[in-house]
């Protein structure tokens, strides 16, 4: 997916793009400075972000900025690691000269108050504070894991070790004191053998150096999708009733870019159960577990079965459709069958070659 | 040919036939067709056929419409130059009057005097329809009229293309004319002026009863008059929500309905529009219905040809029935309870 689209922009939920999780979170958490670091594929996400009004980012003072690489003289700087990233904007964060920075990744889906993990930092009297979650522990080995001490104190950062000794998993979420993190990322920009990276240049330096570390222990949903299935999954979790991740909870909206579309429509032939529908659809077939974005059509006679279809596509008439994903904008002909398997590891991402052979 | 009609929208029309439904706010801002306010038609119609200047004059009641419209973001009408203008009327009493009050316009009378666009369109603020105006223009300057009714059927659909200037002219001469509004004007035994008529083939229906409101509500889930009145290169706007998509349980069976987003449907639902965040608990059955933003219905309730205004509660098993003849309107923010039924 994030070939052609940087993975912040990919759409999820049937209606939101994955960055729409991060935005909402620092406006509900009263955070009203963002700035978006983009880099691949950066022109759906900066038309989409726009001037953030969609986020009430729309601010005389701050707001959202969107932060491409920039060329210094002749030389284009490429981000070559997140740490990298943040330092040739250190001209952005030193106009606001804030106490705190708040370092997130916009690929992440998850509802969080960084209020109170700033509430804290501040408490723990901490250099700086990383975001965990328990993971289960026989996949700790995917993930960059915290040993911290009883206290919270992070004493050993391990990327994906092989024995993990704990299950605390960083989400990628760091709050620093800023005069703390401007001097360490000038201390590693100087630095030729480092990657440039939070996780693993910059974090291992502070501990190094005795920083004062904490973990900041978070519970609820939240999901790191990079593959086709992870993104399958998480929006199958949203059909859970028992889903942690609450669309509904109005104390705590996810704002979106709303695009305008008539209510949907469903036909007398329909049938549709435990699906999320978004505004513009048309459904005339029959519809399971299953999410579908705006302006999607569904023809007489089809089945569409735990599947997720993107945005403005067709599926003709007696379709079948079973564990797949439909890519926005596309015609799935009339009697075409679908069928991916949860057992084989396999949901399918439908493809333009795919359609060709099935006419051909 | 661009920005050369101004858009005059009449919000001050109250239809005592509505009843109910009038008692919390303006006809204009009256909910529609699950996610959209009367209103939304004329002014999307209006900003579709390139008008870049709308005055709206309300009356009653204007709170729900002016919420609704904010500095008209959503119709792209919050420009610095021109855009969305609002003018409530000076007097709350006064007596009933046909679309485009004179005397409405005389307090305001600067706006038009400063605009440039050398064309208005007064029109009512209740006609549901999708109608590009262009054409209106297009025949009004060829013919050289200097009033255009729009019509429907032969019948009039309260709409009136004329010259700025000329509006100017009736706005000031209007106690030695004896002109109150555009009503008076074209409908004159003796007229001064040259009046055309334009006849519209496309849908229209006017919003003046409560019956009228629940069958055209109901009309659109012929997908022939929804696929007239909503046009992809030619889209209706409304004040957008941030609901999420609407989510359908285990125990959901929908047929013949349009719904809006955000709502949790468990129940059954036939033939029923749906506003924006509805509830609709397990086992109940809900037919024939016009059910209005954020109002819940508990378990096992029946409910048959009801309009149910916004935010009303409606306890389990209680029932409600109405008749397609005569809907049952249940008033805004009210509880109705199982015990009133017994």
């Amino acid at each position: 997916m994030t070939q052609n689209l940087a993975k912040p922009a990919v759409p999820f939920g049937g209606k939101y793009r994955i960055i729409d999780f991060t935005l909402s979170n620092c406006t509900n958490s009263g955070i009203d400075t963002v700035g978006v670091l983009t880099q691949y594929q950066p022109l759906v996400l900066n038309s989409y972000i726009g001037i953030g009004s969609a986020w009430d980012l729309d601010r005389r003072n701050g707001g959202v900025t969107v932060l491409p690489p920039y060329s210094e003289s002749s030389e284009v700087k490429w981000y070559t690691g997140t740490a990298s990233a943040i330092y040739q904007n250190l001209n952005y964060l030193k106009q606001y000269e804030p106490e705190y920075v708040l370092v997130l990744s916009g690929d992440h889906i998850y509802k969080m108050n960084y209020e109170l993990m700033l509430e804290y930092h501040i408490e723990k009297g901490a250099d700086a504070t990383i975001s965990v979650i328990e993971v289960p522990w026989e996949e700790a080995n995917r993930f960059g894991i915290m040993n911290t001490s009883d206290d919270m104190r992070i004493i050993q950062f391990e990327e994906k070790p092989t024995v993990p000794k704990n299950n605390l998993a960083s989400m990628g979420i760091y709050i620093f004191n800023w005069k703390l993190l401007k001097e360490y990322l000038e201390i590693d920009a100087l630095n030729p053998d480092s990657s440039h990276d939070f996780g693993k240049d910059i974090i291992p330096m502070l501990l190094e150096e005795k920083k004062h570390l904490f973990a900041y222990p978070f519970k609820g949903y939240w999901k790191d999708v990079g593959t086709v299935k992870s993104l399958w999954e998480a929006n199958m979790d949203l059909l859970d009733e028992k889903c942690e991740l609450n669309l509904f909870d109005y104390e705590w909206r996810i704002y979106s870019v709303n695009p305008n579309h008539p209510p949907q429509y469903i036909s007398t032939e329909a049938r549709v159960k435990c699906s999320l529908i978004n505004e513009g659809c048309t459904v005339e077939g029959e519809v399971e577990k299953s999410v579908l974005f705006q302006g999607v059509m569904i023809g007489k006679g089809s089945l569409i079965r735990e599947t997720v279809i993107m945005p403005n596509a067709k599926i003709g008439q007696n379709v079948f459709i079973e564990k797949a994903i439909i890519p926005t904008d596309m015609s799935i002909p009339d009697g075409m069958v679908i069928r991916g398997s949860e057992e084989k590891d396999k949901i399918v991402l439908v493809s333009n070659e795919m359609l060709q052979k099935f006419v051909s | 040919m661009k920005n050369r009609l101004l858009g005059v929208i009449d919000a001050t029309t109250y239809h005592e036939e509505l009843g109910e439904l009038m008692i919390h706010r303006s006809l204009a801002a009256l909910p529609f067709a699950g996610r959209y306010r009367l209103i939304d038609f004329v002014l999307s119609n209006m900003v579709n056929s390139d008008i870049e200047s709308v005055a709206i004059f309300p009356k009653f009641q204007y709170r729900s419409l002016m919420d609704h419209l904010g500095s008209g973001k959503n119709w792209d009408l919050n420009r610095k130059r021109d855009g969305l203008f609002f003018f409530p009327s000076p007097n709350i009493e006064g007596e009933k009057h046909g679309i485009g009050p004179f005397s409405h316009f005389a307090a305001n009378l600067d706006y038009f005097k400063k605009s440039r666009q050398e064309y208005a369109l007064i029109s009512n603020c209740y006609t549901v329809f999708n109608m590009d105006f262009r054409p209106v223009l297009d025949r009004h300057i060829q013919t050289g009229c200097d009033i255009t009714e729009i019509r429907k059927h032969g019948r009039s659909l309260e709409m009136y293309l004329i010259k700025t200037s000329l509006l100017i002219e009736l706005i000031r001469t209007r106690d030695m004319t004896g002109y109150s509004c555009m009503h008076d004007v074209v409908s004159s035994y003796h007229p001064s002026y040259r009046i055309c008529t334009y006849e519209y083939e496309g849908y229209a229906e006017m919003i003046d009863t409560i019956h009228k409101y629940f069958t055209v509500n109901l009309d659109l889930l012929q997908p022939q008059i929804w696929k007239s009145l909503f046009l992809r290169d030619q889209p209706i706007y409304t004040k957008v929500k941030d609901e999420p998509p609407t989510r359908y349980l285990k125990e959901a069976t929908v047929h013949h309905s349009m719904i809006a987003n955000g709502c949790q449907i468990e129940g059954t639902v036939e033939n029923c529009i749906i506003s924006r965040g509805v509830k609709i608990g397990i086992g109940s059955v809900v037919k024939n219905c016009i059910i209005m933003q954020k109002s819940q219905i508990g378990e096992n309730c029946r409910l048959d040809s009801v309009i149910l205004d916004k935010d009303v509660k409606v306890e389990s098993g209680t029932l409600l029935k109405g008749s397609i003849e005569s809907p049952y309107v249940i008033q805004k923010g009210t509880i109705q309870g199982a015990l009133m039924n017994s």
